[in-house]
């Protein structure tokens, strides 16, 4: 089903899929959330995209781009404890805000532009910058790649997106944590990649719904 | 075994809360949905939002505080628990002013959080918002400490001198460095002689043995670097000044402000012990104490300890303090 335009509906699925994948990896997320952070990370993402879900349903008639992005801001901000899930959402209000400014389809620029603002807002809030193993890993990349592919269509540039939030996450394996439950662990947490991380590659990877293999299997050590 | 009186486990918050709204209700509204308080009264000179929140057990802080002259809203959250950015949300928007809402935040990692999250999603819809850090601790001051000093008993003196310049109609700017610099004019220091018990589980939080004294806790029952034995309160009490006063540097004529603060199971006989030695301390070194209170105000459950806070009350910030009050936990 892939065409290169973004409109109101597609955006819309793009959310779908990225439910479909968190359900569909969530014991994955899980597993490795327990061997570097409180277990709860599969749990949190899992209840916001479930959160979402009625919102999304909800949207009869022809939306925007920013309305289906907008709808999962308020699902992860308003109704997910902890704090890795409304960092997401923060991410969310930042595309849905850009979004709201590009017009009746999402732009490459516009897309550049949210998760630009989005990555700035985590960066604030989670005092977390590249290296600390936070989701910060696999945005940064990400950001870097759609302000990249300027020029490029929505759907080429959240490909590139994505293979930088990949890379982003099998650079955090080897990294210690600094920042977040994962930095009790110190050495103990390396050689697995961060949770947080593989969340924003598969919020990204769903978007050309493209299902790719969970994780890098954790290198020795 | 602490012995709570509550209905059940997790009724502690909520069933207090309700208590609260209406024991208070002249004073303070309670959100039904989000849990929050707010000001049934303000200043109409008012041109910015005062709000505070935080884990529950510290009581009175936040809430007790809540009304004319003090902050427009409070966000409890659960037992030592951050609040929600949802709450903290919406009370922003409920008493944002024409210049906006300034948060008062007590230095800890999911406040910060928190809180910050609630400000970038007030920045998104469109409410200026700005954050005081309060960072009082001193046992936490340490260039090891990657977090920084923790908030603890100065956040009420904060609150009340910020509360005194909002009545004012001060902007959100300038109400915001005003907080940042009284914050750092002001010090505090605990002991304890027995931890607080968790509700959950009825345990004390750290053991200690008899005649032995967690010197610099914090109210969360953060361990302290070390302990030490109890003694006679004039000394201890020698000490945690001359620490508070090396750190501060009160000019002769700086007027201080003192306060002696329960943190939950000291009897008011032992606190009004401790400022009578408080303030032969600060006689003794020609310190013009200029204010005090002396009471339970930021307390850390039942905690069998106090902590002293001195704040140097330069420039304006006496006449802050000084201004009208009318919460249910301070009134003048």
């Amino acid at each position: 089903m892939t065409t290169d335009t973004f409109d109101g509906l597609r955006t819309h699925d793009w959310m779908r899929r990225f439910a479909e994948l968190v359900y569909a990896t969530e014991a994955e997320l899980t597993a490795l959330d327990q061997q570097a952070g409180d277990g709860d990370f599969g749990t949190n993402l899992a209840a916001g995209v479930s959160a979402a879900g009625p919102l999304l349903d909800r949207m009869g008639g022809p939306v925007g781009p920013a309305e289906p992005l907008g709808a999962m801001a308020t699902a992860f901000l308003d109704e997910i404890g902890g704090t890795s899930g409304p960092l997401f959402g923060l991410l969310f209000q930042a595309l849905s805000r850009a979004a709201a400014g590009s017009g009746p389809t999402l732009t490459t620029a516009a897309l550049a532009e949210g998760a630009t603002q989005g990555l700035a807002a985590i960066r604030r809030v989670g005092d977390a910058s590249p290296g600390d193993k936070t989701l910060v890993d696999a945005l940064t990349p990400a950001v870097a790649a759609l302000r990249a592919a300027e020029g490029a269509s929505p759907a080429t540039a959240l490909a590139a997106a994505a293979d930088g939030a990949w890379q982003g996450v099998r650079d955090t394996a080897s990294l210690t944590a600094r920042m977040g439950r994962a930095s009790y662990l110190g050495e103990r947490a390396s050689g697995i990649p961060d949770p947080g991380a593989v969340g924003v590659a598969l919020f990204f990877a769903s978007a050309n719904g493209a299902v790719r293999a969970l994780a890098p299997a954790p290198e020795p050590g | 075994m602490a012995g709570y009186f509550e209905n059940g486990p997790g009724d502690l918050v909520p069933d207090a809360l309700s208590g609260f709204a209406r024991a208070h209700a002249d004073l303070v509204a309670h959100d039904p949905v989000d849990g929050f308080f707010t000001a049934r009264h303000s200043s109409a000179a008012r041109r910015v939002g005062l709000l505070s929140g935080g884990g529950s057990g510290h009581e009175p802080l936040h809430a007790g505080y809540v009304g004319a002259g003090m902050l427009d809203a409070a966000c409890p959250g659960r037992v030592f628990a951050s609040p929600h950015n949802r709450q903290i949300f919406r009370a922003s928007g409920a008493v944002a002013g024409p210049e906006g809402v300034l948060h008062i935040v007590k230095n800890y990692t999911g406040d910060r959080i928190n809180f910050g999250i609630a400000a970038e999603r007030l920045a998104d819809a469109g409410i200026a918002c700005a954050r005081v850090l309060v960072d009082d601790d001193l046992a936490s001051d340490s260039e090891g400490v990657a977090a920084g000093r923790r908030g603890t008993g100065a956040t009420m003196l904060v609150e009340k001198v910020l509360g005194g310049a909002a009545d004012t109609g001060m902007g959100l700017d300038a109400l915001a460095e005003l907080g940042t610099a009284v914050t750092s004019r002001c010090r505090t220091l605990a002991a304890a002689s027995a931890a607080h018990h968790a509700p959950a589980t009825g345990e004390p939080a750290f053991g200690l043995l008899p005649g032995e004294l967690e010197y610099g806790v914090g109210i969360h029952g953060e361990r302290a670097d070390r302990t030490r034995s109890q003694g006679r309160v004039g000394a201890l009490v020698e000490d945690m000044a001359g620490a508070l006063l090396d750190a501060l540097r009160p000019g002769p004529d700086d007027p201080v402000v003192a306060l002696v603060n329960g943190l939950g199971s000291v009897t008011s006989l032992e606190l009004y012990g401790i400022f009578g030695e408080l303030g032969r301390v600060l006689d003794a070194r020609r310190v013009r104490l200029a204010r005090h209170l002396v009471g339970n105000y930021v307390t850390a459950l039942d905690m069998r300890g106090f902590s002293l806070t001195l704040m140097v009350a330069d420039g304006d910030t006496l006449d802050f303090y000084d201004a009208p009050v009318r919460t249910p936990a301070l009134s003048w």
